[in-house]
């Protein structure tokens, strides 16, 4: 049961897949606010608009781990 | 006269994507089988992963549902683009490891996966019936939404009924014969059309009606505040622990969809996948249009209830745009509602074909041509039930997300974890489903302000655990290579 299976085995860089998570759930208590305004946007909403266009890059790190370890 | 405009403009785009999805198989014959048909042949490169699963992905619900839900609930809403972020950074994980899977094996879907794993021909056959029925729903809603975008977008020159059979018409027109290829190209015309209006409609509307987005914000910040926070407007218990656990539940449930699948096996190599994972999220920058432009609407056209408020874009569009932009935005929104049916009913082809009547030794030598004939059967018992019984399907519709996301455990727990049994993943299968049904059925969902499917997956997950350590463990002498997920190899 302890065994890691195959396919996360020495990938410890696929933690940056949980940004997402962190961003869009694990941070709503704080950010269900109207205020302060950014850029003229409630907050809740700017947020969200940040966390979609910070997923691709916590996907990018993941995928930049894989490629390191394999050359 | 605006009807004959925007109605002829509709009719031109709709002969364009028949053609469309027929050319995309031209001059490759009847060559490839079911693999060709299912998955493209697992050939199609990055820009087209792409197009296909970003088309997948924005259904006719992003043009009604997303602008309904932001003009009745407001916030709440946002869980669309939570839950597919977070899935396709799971899908990061999950894609390729299902795409080598299911190569090394020559399998066609999940339904095929499940059937390899567990060594069952008869599971698999067992889970494509119970997918079936939570994917027909789907069918309907595409039918249905593409019925009022174009009885609306027609000014009334179409109507619903012969809008619905359009729908049914066009789509099975190309998927029959081109299976994934043709979706994949018609998707192709939908997300352009789709990047262009929106982005349009995005700079219009709020400077056509509030003179720009300061002012719209500024308007929403004073009086509608109640839209911009969980739980959103009389939104009935869609809080911040509903939004959470929703989304959590979708995102895992996503990644295993039949759909989502199918566009995983289409791929030329695993990392064409990867890529993907990285690129699909900038796609859902796009949902926060009608989302925005829906609750733009309580200012411009106030007072809709229902169904109503699912057109609150579109009275929009019709109020403020000429007929051949009006019928060129129809056009995007009906390819919204074409492109996923168009994979919902090959998916279900596929199942059956390969799973269900396959399964059948005397049947099994002709599974492409069942499946194209189960595809046809699906779209028209769904075209049917539209008419005679809509509200069957509508019920339904509201166990299918949270009914799928009990595959996951057998199937993606079963590809991890060898010691799982069938008797376990199944037993939790059937567990899962029935406190599903049991609680949306009883309207107890969400329960304790949690999404019921995700009390159903901790329960379903439970059971499989306590079946599997009860019982001995079965004899199946095949090494763990052959039964569980390996990490997919870059390309050579």
């Amino acid at each position: 049961m302890s065994k890691v299976p195959r396919v996360f085995r020495g990938r410890r860089h696929l933690l940056w897949l949980l940004v997402p998570y962190v961003l869009y759930l694990g941070a709503l208590p704080l950010v269900n606010r109207v205020h302060p305004v950014v850029f003229g946007i409630p907050f809740l909403f700017f947020w969200m608009l940040a966390a979609t266009l910070a997923t691709p890059l916590a996907v990018w790190l993941a995928y930049r781990g894989d490629r390191r370890r394999r050359t | 006269m605006n009807a004959a405009v925007a109605t002829s403009v509709f009719g031109v785009f709709m002969v364009a994507t028949v053609a469309l999805g027929l050319l995309a198989v031209r001059g490759r014959g009847s060559q490839g089988g079911l693999t060709e048909w299912s998955v493209g042949g697992r050939s199609l490169g990055p820009v087209f992963i792409w197009v296909l699963m970003a088309g997948e992905s924005y259904t006719s619900f992003s043009y009604l549902g997303a602008a309904g839900w932001g003009y009745n609930f407001g916030a709440p809403v946002l869980y669309v683009l939570a839950y597919l972020s977070c899935g396709y950074a799971v899908g990061y994980v999950v894609g390729p490891m299902l795409w080598a899977y299911a190569r090394r094996h020559d399998l066609v879907g999940i339904t095929d996966m499940i059937a390899h794993r567990y060594a069952s021909p008869r599971l698999g056959a067992l889970v494509a019936v119970l997918a079936t029925v939570c994917l027909l729903p789907y069918i309907q809603l595409q039918i249905t939404g593409m019925g009022v975008v174009v009885s609306t977008i027609s000014y009334g020159a179409i109507s619903l009924y012969w809008a619905y059979f359009l729908g049914f018409a066009v789509t099975t027109g190309f998927v029959v014969v081109s299976g994934l290829r043709g979706s994949a190209w018609v998707s192709v015309l939908k997300d352009v059309l789709v990047i262009g209006t929106l982005g349009f409609l995005a700079c219009y509307v709020p400077f056509h009606y509030f003179g720009g987005y300061g002012e719209l914000f500024r308007r929403l910040t004073e009086e509608k505040a109640q839209w911009l926070t969980f739980p959103g407007h009389t939104s009935g218990g869609l809080g911040e622990s509903w939004f959470i656990t929703t989304s959590l539940l979708n995102s895992l449930t996503v990644v295993i969809f039949p759909t989502t699948v199918a566009g995983y096996l289409s791929a030329r190599d695993a990392d064409a996948l990867r890529r993907n994972a990285i690129a699909l999220p900038f796609y859902q920058v796009l949902l926060l249009v009608p989302i925005l432009l829906g609750m733009a609407a309580l200012f411009v056209v106030p007072g809709l209830t229902g169904a109503g408020s699912n057109l609150a874009l579109f009275q929009l569009i019709t109020d403020s745009l000429p007929a051949w932009a009006v019928g060129i935005i129809g056009v995007a929104a009906a390819l919204s509602s074409i492109v996923p049916m168009a994979v919902f009913m090959l998916v279900i082809g596929t199942m059956w074909g390969r799973s269900v009547l396959g399964a059948v030794p005397r049947l099994a030598g002709r599974q492409k041509l069942w499946s194209q004939v189960v595809v046809v059967a699906a779209g028209s018992l769904a075209l049917l039930l539209t008419y005679t019984l809509p509200n069957t399907l509508v019920r339904l519709s509201l166990i299918s997300y949270e009914g799928m996301a009990q595959l996951v455990p057998m199937l993606l727990l079963g590809l991890l974890w060898r010691r799982l049994t069938l008797a376990g993943a199944l037993s939790g299968l059937l567990a899962g489903g029935a406190v599903v049904c049991w609680l949306v059925f009883t309207d107890r969902d969400p329960l304790w302000g949690v999404n019921a499917g995700l009390l159903a997956l901790a329960l379903n997950v439970a059971v499989a655990l306590a079946v599997t350590y009860a019982l001995p463990a079965p004899a199946d002498t095949r090494p763990d290579d052959e039964v569980l997920a390996q990490e997919a190899l870059p390309a050579a």
